[in-house]
Parts: C-alpha cells; structure tokens; sequence
C-alpha cells in the first residue's frame, strides 16, 4: 500500500494550477483534502505522474452568499458545514444534515465538498444534492472558464464532464425558499462506511399544495440519481402521508437503478430507497411545518 | 484484589510505544510479496527479472529461481532450498495425518491454493521501492475450479491436493444419541448454523524483523508465543534453536492471529541470513486482510431435544469446518468446538461430529474465543429454537437445565471436567442487571401496538474453557533479586496488549509483600528467557500468574534458607516479612532483600510450573430493536456478566470483557467477506469491505462479574479476555430472532446484515 513514484507540485494561483495541468505529456491529479486520492494512490488504482496540490492556491477558500446563491470555493472543507446557520435558511439545515453522514470528523476536516464532486463516487452525499438541487460548477483550465450544470457533470462512477486539464474552482446551489422544508437520510451498516443508500429531499408547499420537490439519491445507482418520477408523483397534490410512501416506490422502481454491492442486492436497496424517500419526504414535511409556524410565530 | 495504574499507558498514550516497525536498523531492507490474484491455479511462470532492475530493488525471488542466489559468505547461510512451513502439533489440536503430504510452501512452487498467497519476495531498500519492485514482476496462472466452502470442497471434485481428499481431519466427542431418544422426546428443534470466516483484524498487522549477526539471528516480532516462533524459525532454517533469539517489543494486538510463523515469516529469517542483512517485513492493512489467518468457518447442523418440560434430553452437533487451504492448527480447532458441545447444562447425551475440509481460502487459525464461540452460538440458538417451541421462556429454560454448585468437578458427555461454577448465579445477576422482565413487559406493550418497532430480548449462557490444553498448561519464569533490592520477573508470556508490565510484577510484590515498583517484569524475550510457552488460550493470570506466585514462594523460601545459615538459626525459626527476613523474635536479627544479596551473592529461583485447565462462565443478555423496513438493528443495551475466577486487576478484566463484547457484537452484525465468482474474497476496499463496529456502533453497556474461584489453578483464577467473542454473538442474534420470530430462524444467518434482517422480517 505504497503508491508508486509521482512528482509534486504546489501552485500558488489558480493560473499555476491549470497551467501544470494542462501539461499534455502527464497524467495529473489534483488533491485538496486527498481523503480519497491518496488511498486510490496507495491502492494503486491511480497512479498520476503529476499531484497538483491546491491547498495553498489563493481564493479557493471561499465561502458564501450573492445573487441568490451559494458559492462554494475548491477549498471549503466539509466540516465548514456542519453549523447549520454557515448556509442561511434551509439549504443550511439540508447541509447540515447531509455533512454529518460523510465520514467521519479527521476526514471532514480536510475532505472538501468540491473534491467529492470531482471524485464523484455514487455513494456521495454532495453529488446527490448537487444534482437535485441543479448546483452548477465553474471549471477552468488555461483557455478560460465554463459552467457545467450537474445534470451534465455526472456521467458514470467516477465519470464526469471535468477534462482532466481543468480545476473545478467553485460550485453554487441555489438557495431554498423559506416554504421549503428539507431533510437528508442515510442508511448505512455502520458508522464508518458508504451509504447503503441515502436520500436528500426538499419540500415546498403552498397554500396546502405541494408546488416543488427535489429528490437526490445516494448510491442508488452507478451515479447521483434525482428522482424525477417520484418528484412528479408529488407535484401539485395536497399534502397527505400516503402520498409519501407512493412517491417512495416511485423512486425505487423508476428513478433508481441499483448496483448490486456485498451485502446489499439490487432487491434490497430499491426497498431501502422506498422506504427512505418516504421517510425524507414526511421529514421534510414536518420541516416545512415548523419552518411556517415560526414565521408565523416572527409576525407576531 | 486491586486496580493498579498501569504502567504501559505513558508511553503508549504519549506515542513513545515502541513497535517493530519502530526499530531503526542501519541497512534494513524491507520485504514485498507478490501474491496470487486467484485463489486456485497451475503456477506456469514467475519472472522476476524486470523487479530486479527497479532502482531500490536488492533481489527478487521466486520458488524456482530462490538456488540462483548468489552463495552467501556465511558458513551458516548454506541452507537448504525454501523450507516447507513447520506445522505445530500443540496440544492434539491438530496431528501428523492431517498435515503430511500438504506442506504449506513459504513460496508457491506449483499450485496456488489461496487468494494471496506468495508467489515472489522482492526486497527493497524500503516498502516502496519493494512494492516498485514487486509491480514488475509477472506471473502466470493457469486457473482452476475454486472451493470456498466446505460444502464445495467436501465431494472431492476439486481437490486441493492430487490423490488426497479434502476432508483432512475428521472427528468425534461423546456417544452417538439412540434414535428412539429424537423419537420418544417432547420436543426436537433442529438447526443450521453458519459461522462465518472472521479476520481478527489487531491494529497493528503483523510484523517480523530479522536481524543476522555472525551465526547468530535476531527476530523482533510482534508475536504471542515467541519461544514458538524460534522453535519453528530454528526447525525451518535447520539451527539449533539456541542460535535465534526472539524478541517481543509493544505488540498493537493479537487476538490469537499471531502465535505460530507463517511463510512470510520464514522468508524474511531465510533471506536474511542468506544476505546476511536484515531484512523486515511490515505487514499492511490490505495485505493482512487477503493473507492473515481468519477466524471460525463452520457450518453447523444442530439437533437438541427436550421432555415437555423442558429438561435437556439430547444435543447433536455435526461441524463441517473451513480450515483453509493448508491444515494447521486450524484444522483441530473444531475439536474445540465438538468437546465444548454440552455447554453448561446437564444434557444426558451429546454427540459431536466434525469433518475438517480444505477449501481455497487462507487458513483458518485461532481467533478469540476460537472453538468456543462456536459451540457456544450453536447451543443457545438452538436453546431459543426450543423454549419458543415448548412456550417456557428462555431464562426458564435455561435455569432448569444449568449444571448446579454442587455437581461440581462436573463431567460432560463430550469429554470435559469441569472444575467450577455457579451457572445459575451469573444468569441470575444477567436477568436483574439487564432489568429483564421490565424489558419482557415493553416487548409485549410493543407487541401490541402495530406501529411499535420489534423488539427482542437475547440470552446466552456460556461455559468456556482457559490455559489450553494437556501438554501446553505449563509456564516457565524465574525471579532474581538485584544487590539494589529490584526484583526481576522474568516468564515466557509475551503481551500484545493485555497489561503484563502492569499485572504481573503487581502480583509478585503483593505475593512478596513489597511494594510493587520495587518488582520489573521482563517477557517476550527467548534471550532473557531460555524456555517459555507463551500468551494464548486467556492463559497468563492463570498459568503465568500461578508461575509467578509460586516463585515469589520458592523465593521467600531460599531466602529463609540464606538467613538461616547466615545466622545459625533452625530455617523454620527465620520468618519472611515484608520483603525482609526476620529471626525468630523481637530483638532478633533482621535483614532485607538487597542486604540478604549483598551478604550471600546472587539471587534467583528459578521453575517450571504446571497449572491446570479451568472453565470461565457467564450469561450476556442483549436487548435489540428492529425496523424491519430496513432491517437495521439497534441494540438497546447489552450486559455481560462474566465469571473468570479470582480476578488479579478489575479494571484490566473489565476492559478485556468489553473489548471482547464489541467485537462479539461485530461478529453478530458487521463482519464478513463476500467472494466473487472465482473464490476471491471482496476486499479490494480494506476495512471498508469488512466492517468492524466503531465507536459509534457500541451499545448503552454493563459488565458485571460473579467470582466462582477454580480450585484446579493456584490462584483461583480462570482466564478472562475472550467472554464477549463466546456469550455476546449469540445473545444479540436471538434478540434479533425474538424480535423478529421469523417460521424459520435459520434464515437469521451470521453477520445480520440489514438484508438479512429485512429479508427474516418480510
């Protein structure tokens, strides 16, 4: 479990950065927090000649709020998020809930939520959400920059639109209304491994009527899934328990697409994808509620 | 008696532990293996040539081409080609017909038998030019038919080895039970248990470094047993076992996984005195999970039949075990299992059959609890299976059958002698400390309610045997006073973590009545200590502890004997006190330890002792509550209350009995590997791909003890340190069944994973 010979470098700027990899006589491989690429390094399963180290590229590093959005620089760290007000209102508590599940703390003080959507593993918690929340990626490389939607990023594990000469410098998620109500759940065998499956929904209801859904499944297929189907099953009906449990089995039989993984066949994770959405979906209902009831509480 | 302070944890807790991938040695090459990819094949070729070019790389080495070395200087390098593994016959847990014609090669010479297993060594200046190394060198395999299952390899179609069958061991335990018994009996439960292959998984994987100077060659290994590792290092490289010394540093954990050598082992010595360099080698997390021994592999076939109330009639129990793909002592450990079948209850009749088949994994060695935990599991689900067939509740059924106090020395149908106990006190102590029939109330307030989660309530009585068997239940030691008064302990145990630096000089001072810190120990040195068994079998309070209050006797004795002479007096007038020997009144001389030293020379007592086997109880109860969407189980409390005898250190025995809980718990939930349609376990991902329990995953926990002494060990201890891989299992899996109450309970198969669970719950 030692990796095999690569060369170092450790740019200062973004421009550095793509420069080097965008050197067409190398494999390059970027690392931030490494919580995956080191291991895959050591395993021998990467072997880039190049490991391009961003952490002490400048301006990676931010965080925060402008036009509706955030903004989430290379180098946020996954720990930045486990505060639920870091992210206002309640994309924060969707964060929060979901950051919670990634490993554990050593890891998610270095791991960071962009190098998880480059990695693109398809039991990633940030993949999942990224795609159901249409996030949308800056990617960079020498020539310029371009936005690549996270419906187009995902193509397969470990496959996304990212050229390997370029750095995904930031990514944005929409912020949530405040009649949204939100929840992430995930199963798992234990504490320290990948979700059996894991699901992150969000809940806007109007006048008794749900107006919008966003539903992201983790590992629930090769890829991030968002469960249109399910989604769809939901939209325009007034709230009511069943119809949770109808969107659930919707995910499972038409949105999901489970690969088979030791211990859990495909039978078994569509039941467990069931039976999450149900669960997410009641959640974030409750969420909702009480998110309306202390507004109202505020107009007091 | 009391808790001591432990003396490892300053430097264990500050980092200054010393491991032996810790000892820097000038010019120490470090050792990679190529391994296998299949788990059964024709070697064809192994072609080193390439590796040898890789800068760092000093040699590369297949079985075939190892006699192209180039002659080594020494006299004593001039060996012979690779020496098969030496097999140990320990106590008659394996024998001589199961071995021959089945020599466990160091190197693969023409057929793989297990997934990882060595084909090539390549040494390096350090692991990553060896692995640079070992990455070039190519091999061919011409694959075969692979068996991973006893049930697999039991028919002889493939067979591991040409003209041999793969069953290599078959045995029995007790008298076959009458059929008109099963026919005539109120109840008869039958059942299939699966005992799946576990990795012991210590922290620190194993390690050997072999050091070669003049003749002579020095192995530091974290290791149990290191007398035995020098005995079958010696025998392989064909020394006189005087010449190797063996050196145990701080070891991160055993778990019966590192008591014997293994190929790596021998070709790490072999090659460093071929070179007559050192050479280490570090085993790695990846490496240790595809080529470590594993643990259990049994497939159990139950039959238990009672009167109508309840009262044991008759216990069968067949074994078909998986021993791996080469016999060792592994391939005797279901003997363990077959003569600890009666468990604790007055059963009149108990059978046990066992075929110990060969199959294309690793070998199967002792883990924790080996044999016992088994038995154990087998007996008391199938005690769960009966007290739901005959409707009496399972703590019922199990006190009407309990071996009672005075049936003491008791023997089993199945061979043992039982030297103590209390059963029912410790089921007893079980029930109250888990609040057992609150817990009865909620699962029926549950049972009502349809959107109430299950929720089961698990027992397991369990008796388990300590010290290991006729022929290994001796230890050997000495005590020496220095002319500073210091008293050296010195014995052939050899601690991977059990608290011995602590324990053992605490034990001598009190049997002395010093103070402790006037006591050293020294163990895991062959070089301190000329013979030594080692630390196996829960073994070292009982057998080591003894040894040692023995010497402190044999000490205070000779030391009566000096002064006596010293003085003129009658030795039975001098009296020992304190450290210091009296005369026979006030007033009268007296003398301590370092002045009796400095007045009549040296000294030091030396002996071997023998002990005895002893029969640690307990019953561990376990409360678990299912969502049976999922099949998630959440284990709302588990108590353990364990009887090993007259404990030394509480806080040590505690410990080793929660410990051991947790990786029960493990063994009931987490842990198993998965094998792909070639007969290669899954495990690509490390420990991502065999789950342990975390931190997280440990439930609200109570450890209690009841103290039954043994009246065969001198201490009255029993062993402590292996209870939670025995009782535990069991208790969480029949919560799980009483939550659960699938038709057919042998669905419930170890780990419980939530598939299982979903699927037992539908």
């Amino acid at each position: 479990m030692k990796p095999p010979v690569f060369d170092y470098v450790a740019p200062r700027s973004v421009r550095e950065t793509v420069d080097a990899l965008g050197d067409p006589g190398r494999t390059a491989a970027v690392i931030a927090g490494g919580q995956s690429l080191l291991l895959e390094m050591h395993l021998w399963r990467r072997r880039p000649d190049l490991v391009v180290d961003v952490n002490r590229v400048a301006g990676l590093d931010g965080l925060g709020v402008d036009g509706g959005s955030l903004r989430v620089g290379a180098l946020v760290r996954h720990a930045a998020f486990e505060a639920p007000q870091a992210v206002p209102g309640p994309l924060g508590t969707l964060f929060q809930q979901a950051v919670t599940n990634i490993a554990h703390p050593p890891i998610r003080a270095r791991g960071t939520l962009v190098g998880s959507l480059a990695w693109a593993h398809p039991a990633s918690e940030w993949c999942a959400v990224a795609l159901a929340l249409d996030a949308d990626l800056t990617l960079r490389d020498s020539d310029g920059a371009r936005q690549v939607p996270a419906r187009d990023y995902f193509q397969g594990p470990h496959r996304t639109a990212r050229r390997p000469r370029e750095l995904i410098t930031s990514v944005r998620f929409p912020l949530l209304s405040d009649d949204t109500g939100v929840a992430f759940i995930e199963h798992r065998r234990t504490h320290f491994c990948f979700a059996t499956v894991a699901v992150s929904a969000t809940l806007t209801v109007r006048d008794g009527v749900i107006t919008g859904s966003r539903i992201g499944l983790v590992n629930a297929s090769d890829r991030p899934v968002r469960a249109l189907a399910a989604e769809q099953s939901l939209l325009g009906a007034e709230i009511a328990d069943d119809l949770y449990h109808r969107a659930g089995r919707a995910a499972a039989e038409q949105d999901a697409a489970p690969v088979a993984e030791p211990f859990a066949d495909p039978g078994y994770k569509r039941q467990a994808v069931a039976v999450l959405v149900g669960r997410a979906l009641r959640r974030a209902a409750a969420d909702q509620r009480s998110r309306a009831a202390g507004r109202t509480e505020g107009l007091r | 008696m009391s808790t001591w302070t432990r003396r490892e944890d300053e430097r264990l807790l500050s980092g200054r532990g010393r491991y032996v991938a810790d000892i820097q040695v000038p010019g120490c090459l470090d050792a990679a293996f190529v391994r296998s990819r299949v788990a059964h094949g024709t070697l064809r070729d192994v072609d080193c040539a390439a590796a040898r070019q890789v800068p760092g790389v000093v040699g590369a080495w297949s079985a075939a081409d190892l006699h192209d070395l180039p002659p080594c200087a020494h006299a004593t390098a001039d060996l012979p080609d690779l020496p098969p593994m030496p097999h140990t016959v320990l106590a008659n847990l394996s024998s001589d017909e199961a071995v021959a014609g089945r020599e466990w090669p160091v190197l693969v010479k023409d057929r793989v038998r297990y997934p990882g297993e060595a084909v090539a060594v390549v040494l390096g200046e350090d692991r990553y030019r060896a692995e640079d190394g070992a990455a070039e060198v190519t091999v061919r395999i011409d694959p075969l038919p692979a068996v991973v299952t006893p049930e697999a390899a039991l028919d002889d179609t493939v067979r591991l080895f040409e003209g041999l069958s793969n069953v290599a061991l078959e045995g029995s335990t007790g008298q076959p039970v009458d059929e008109s018994v099963w026919q005539h009996a109120a109840a008869v439960v039958e059942g299939r248990y699966r005992q799946a292959l576990l990795l012991p998984t210590p922290m620190e994987c194993r390690t050997l470094l072999a050091v070669p100077d003049g003749d002579r060659l020095t192995v530091w290994s974290g290791h149990q047993a290191p007398h035995r590792l020098r005995r079958e290092l010696a025998a392989a490289l064909g020394w006189p076992a005087e010449r190797i010394r063996v050196v145990v540093p701080d070891t991160g954990g055993a778990f019966g996984s590192k008591s014997a050598s293994f190929p790596e082992y021998v070709a790490v010595a072999f090659l460093a005195v071929r070179l007559g360099r050192p050479v280490r080698w570090i085993e790695d997390r990846l490496e240790s999970m595809l080529v470590a021994t594993r643990g259990r592999g049994q497939d159990q076939r139950v039959r238990l039949a009672a009167d109508a109330d309840g009262r044991l009639l008759a216990y069968e129990l067949h074994i078909d075990a998986d021993v791996g793909a080469y016999p060792h002592i592994g391939a005797g450990l279901p003997m363990q299992t077959a003569w600890m079948a009666t468990g604790p209850y007055t059963t009149p009749r108990v059978h046990a059959t066992l075929r110990s088949v060969l199959t294309n994994t690793m070998t199967t060695y002792p883990y924790r609890g080996p044999g016992r935990a088994e038995a154990t599991m087998a007996l008391e689900r199938s005690m769960d299976t009966l007290a739901d067939r005959l409707g009496i509740d399972p703590a019922e059924l199990r006190r009407r059958n309990l071996i009672p106090p005075d049936r003491f020395p008791y023997e089993t149908p199945t061979g043992r002698r039982y030297d103590s106990g209390n059963y029912a006190a410790a089921l007893d102590l079980a029930l109250e400390s888990l609040g057992y029939d609150a817990w009865r109330a909620e699962q029926a307030r549950r049972r009502a309610d349809p959107h109430a989660l299950p929720l089961g309530i698990g027992l397991s009585c369990y008796v388990e045997r300590s010290g290991g068997e006729p022929g290994g239940l001796h230890e050997f030691g000495s005590l020496e006073v220095g002319e500073d008064g210091v008293i050296t302990a010195r014995c052939g145990a050899a601690s991977s973590g059990q608290s011995h630096e602590t324990v053992l000089p605490a034990l001598v001072a009190a049997s002395l009545g010093v103070d402790a810190d006037r006591v050293r120990l020294v163990d895991g040195d062959t070089g301190e200590q000329a013979d030594g068994v080692g630390s196996f079998a829960s073994r070292t309070a009982q057998v080591s502890g003894a040894l040692l209050s023995h010497l402190s006797a044999l000490l205070a004795d000779e030391a009566r004997d000096r002064a006596a002479k010293l003085w003129d007096l009658p030795p039975e007038t001098v009296r020992w006190s304190g450290g210091t020997v009296h005369g026979p009144h006030d007033g009268a001389p007296a003398m301590d330890l370092a002045a009796l030293v400095r007045a009549t020379g040296p000294l030091r007592v030396d002996d071997r002792f023998e002990s005895a086997m002893a029969f640690p109880f307990g019953t561990h109860a376990a409360v678990a509550e299912v969502d049976p969407e999922l099949g998630t189980v959440r284990v709302l409390r588990l108590v353990t209350v364990d009887d090993c005898g007259v404990v030394l250190d509480p806080a040590v025995v505690h410990a080793q009995a929660f410990g051991s809980a947790v990786q029960g718990l493990g063994q009931a939930l987490y842990e198993g590997m998965c094998f792909d349609d070639d007969g290669v376990p899954v495990l690509t991902d490390g420990l991502l791909d065999y789950l342990l329990p975390t931190a997280a995953e440990v439930p609200p926990f109570v450890g209690r003890d009841t103290c039954t002494p043994s009246p065969a060990t001198r201490l009255g201890a029993k062993g402590a340190g292996e209870s939670g891989c025995i009782g535990t299992p069991a208790a969480v899996v029949n919560a799980v069944a009483d939550a659960l109450r699938p038709a057919d309970r042998d669905v419930l198969q170890l780990p419980l994973t939530p598939e299982r669970v979903w699927r037992a719950a539908r």
